[in-house]
C-alpha cells in the first residue's frame, strides 16, 4: 500500500502496476493506445475521476513519447502535419481542461465522462469485434486499404491550402487544425490519446498515406497529452505523480511483454476479444445511467 | 493556500461558537489526545485519535460526549432525477458549512444524554453543523438534503457516531473506567482530510451541559507526501513540467529497451 499525496487516498502498488501493466500489454498486443482503458480502470479502482483522467495524461505522454521516438528513427512523421494538428490540439485541450473545470464545478463532470466512454467503448469495440470476426471468417479486412480512399475531401476543396511534401499532400489547412481541436478537447475531457479516432481520419478525411499516420499522430498525442498534464496540474491540481510514477512503470513493463508476445501470435482473436471485452464495458456505463440507483442523492464535486 | 485560508476563516467563525464562554459551563474537565500530531507519509492508510478525560464528579455522576471534528467546508449535495432515460444529477444544494469530519460518542445514546435544543446548539451531530446556504429545488425537502449529506458521509466513513463501549467489532467508541476516567478511540479513515482536528470532551447531568474542554488534534503530511504536495499546490506549473519531463524520460526508456530487442 502506498498513499498517494494528491488522491489522497492508499492505492495497492501491486494493484496497479498490476492494472497499468496489463492496460500496457494489451496496448502493446494489439496496437492500440490505452488511455481509453487506462482511465476507466482507474475510476474502476476508486481514484476520484478527475485525478484518473489528468494523471492517465501523463502516462500517455510516456507511451508515445515512446513511440515518437521509434517513428521518427523510421522518417514516419510528417512534422508540418504534426504542428499544425498540435496547434489545433493545443486550443482544443485548454477549451477541454475549461469545459472539464466547470462541469466538474456543476457537479455533471461524471456523467458527462460516463455518456463519452458510453459511446467510444460501443463504436471501438463493435468495429473491432466486427474486424476481427470477418478476418477470422476469411473475409478481407474492412479496415485500412487504400483501395478504398476516396480521391479527393472536403480537405482538398477548401482554402488556405498548403503543401505536406511527407505526405505528398496540397491540402486546406483547415480539417487539420479542427481534427487537432476536436481530438485534443476529448483527450482533455476523457483521459484519452485519442489516436483511435485520429488514425481514421488522417487516412479518410486528410488522405494521409498510412506510413506516416502512426508517427504523425502520436506527435500530436504526444504535444497535447504533455500540456494537458501541465493545464491540469495548474487548474485543477489533480495531478498525483506517485500514481503517474506507477502507471508508467507498468504501462512500459506491460508494452514490452505486448509488443513481444503479440508478434508470434494472431492478431485478429485478440481484436475480436478486446473488442467483446469494451462492448461489455460500456453496457456496464450504460447501465450505470439508465437503471434507477439505489440512493438518489450524491454528494457534490471535489472542487 | 486558498483551502487553508478558508480553513482559517472558518475556525475563527466556529470558534467562539462552540467553545461558549457562557457562566454556567466549567473547563475543568480532564482531556487530552494520545495522539496530538498524526502524521502523513507514503504508509499512510487512516489513523486512530484516542481521548482520554476524567470526570470532575467524584460520584462518577454524569454523562460523557467526546466530538472530533475536522474543520468545517463547504459542501453540496444532488438529487439524481430521470432525463429522457437518463439518470442526471439535479440541482446543486450548497452547504456553506458542514463538518469534513465528524464522529461522535457518547456513554449511552444521544438522545438521552442532551436534549434536542443542546444538540443543535452544540452542535453534537452533524446534521445540526450543517449550515444549508442555497434554496431546495421545488418540490424539494431541505431536512432530506441534509439527511443525504449525513448518510453519505456516513458511508465513506467520515461521520461516526457511537454510543456506549466499543464492540469487538467496531472500530471506535468510548470506554468508562473506574474512578471516573475515560477513553474514546475513533477511526480516523484515510479519505477523512488532512487538516487541524479538535476533539471535544463534554461533561452533561441531567440533561444540561456543566463542563467542556477542547484539544487541539493536528494533522501533517511528513517527508516526501509533504513536499510532493507542498510542489504540486504551490509550484503548480513547476509540478506539471515536472511531470512531463518524468513521462519524457519512462517514454525514453522504454523506446531504446524497444529498439535492442
Amino acid at each position: 500500500m502506498i498513499y498517494l499525496p494528491i488522491a489522497e487516498m492508499p492505492v495497492n502498488v501491486l494493484l496497479v502496476l498490476l492494472v497499468s501493466g496489463a492496460v500496457g500489454f494489451v496496448s502493446g498486443l494489439v496496437g492500440v493506445g490505452g488511455g481509453f482503458i487506462m482511465t476507466p480502470a482507474l475510476m474502476f479502482l476508486g481514484v476520484p475521476a478527475p485525478v484518473a483522467v489528468a494523471t492517465g495524461a501523463s502516462q500517455i505522454a510516456a507511451t508515445s513519447f515512446s513511440g515518437v521516438l521509434s517513428q521518427t528513427r523510421r522518417k514516419a512523421v510528417d512534422w508540418r502535419m504534426g504542428m499544425l494538428l498540435s496547434m489545433g490540439g493545443i486550443v482544443g485541450s485548454a477549451s477541454g481542461v475549461w469545459l472539464f473545470e466547470r462541469l466538474l464545478r456543476l457537479g455533471q463532470l461524471d456523467l458527462i465522462i460516463s455518456i463519452l466512454y458510453l459511446v467510444l467503448l460501443a463504436a471501438v469495440g463493435w468495429l473491432m469485434l466486427n474486424e476481427g470476426l470477418s478476418v477470422m471468417r476469411g473475409r478481407p479486412t474492412r479496415g485500412v486499404s487504400i483501395l478504398r480512399r476516396p480521391a479527393r475531401t472536403i480537405a482538398h476543396t477548401l482554402p488556405f491550402r498548403m503543401r505536406f511534401p511527407r505526405s505528398g499532400l496540397y491540402i486546406s489547412i483547415i480539417p487539420p487544425l479542427a481534427l487537432g481541436y476536436a481530438i485534443g478537447a476529448l483527450a482533455a475531457i476523457m483521459g484519452i490519446g485519442g489516436g483511435f479516432i485520429l488514425i481514421p481520419a488522417m487516412i479518410y478525411l486528410l488522405r494521409m498515406p498510412t506510413n506516416v499516420v502512426i508517427g504523425t499522430s502520436l506527435f500530436q498525442v504526444l504535444i497535447v497529452a504533455s500540456l494537458i498534464v501541465i493545464m491540469q496540474a495548474q487548474a485543477t491540481q489533480t495531478v498525483d505523480l506517485v500514481l503517474a510514477a506507477l502507471l508508467m512503470l507498468g504501462g512500459v513493463i506491460g508494452a514490452q511483454l505486448g509488443v513481444r508476445l503479440g508478434a508470434g501470435l494472431k492478431s485478429e482473436h485478440l481484436r475480436a476479444l478486446l473488442g467483446a471485452l469494451l462492448l461489455a464495458a460500456s453496457v456496464k456505463f450504460l447501465l450505470d445511467i439508465v437503471i434507477q440507483p439505489p440512493e438518489p442523492y450524491v454528494l457534490g464535486g471535489w472542487l | 493556500m486558498r483551502r487553508l485560508l478558508a480553513a482559517l476563516a472558518l475556525l475563527l467563525c466556529v470558534a467562539p461558537a462552540s467553545a461558549q464562554p457562557s457562566a454556567e459551563i466549567g473547563n475543568d474537565l480532564p482531556a487530552a489526545v494520545a495522539e496530538e500530531q498524526i502524521t502523513v507519509s507514503s504508509d499512510y492508510r487512516g489513523s486512530y485519535v484516542t481521548v482520554f478525560g476524567v470526570n470532575p464528579d467524584r460520584r462518577g455522576r454524569g454523562d460523557i460526549v467526546v466530538v472530533v471534528r475536522g474543520p468545517n467546508e463547504g459542501a453540496s449535495v444532488m438529487r439524481k432525477r430521470q432525463v429522457f432515460g437518463l439518470w442526471v444529477n439535479g440541482e446543486a444544494v450548497r452547504f456553506s458549512e458542514a463538518p469534513s469530519f465528524f464522529a461522535v460518542l457518547s456513554n449511552r445514546p444521544l438522545r438521552q444524554i442532551a436534549s434536542a435544543e443542546s444538540i443543535w446548539r452544540y452542535q453534537l451531530d452533524p446534521a445540526a453543523s450543517a449550515q444549508l446556504s442555497s434554496a431546495v429545488p421545488e418540490g424539494g425537502d431541505p431536512s432530506a438534503y441534509r439527511a443525504a449529506l449525513v448518510r453519505l458521509r456516513r458511508e465513506q466513513g467520515l461521520y461516526q457516531e457511537y454510543s456506549g463501549r466499543a464492540l469487538a467489532d467496531q472500530r471506535g467508541g468510548l470506554t468508562m473506567y473506574q474512578g471516573g476516567l475515560f477513553r474514546a478511540v475513533v477511526r480516523l479513515p484515510a479519505n477523512a482530510p488532512i487538516a487541524q482536528y479538535h476533539a471535544d470532551t463534554y461533561l452533561f447531568r441531567d440533561g444540561r451541559l456543566i463542563s467542556s474542554q477542547r484539544v487541539p488534534i493536528s494533522i501533517a503530511r511528513v517527508g516526501f507526501e509533504r513536499r510532493i504536495h507542498d510542489l504540486a499546490t504551490n509550484w503548480s506549473l513547476l509540478y506539471g513540467v515536472l511531470t512531463v519531463l518524468l513521462a519524457l524520460a519512462a517514454g525514453w526508456v522504454a523506446a531504446n529497451l524497444f529498439r535492442r530487442s
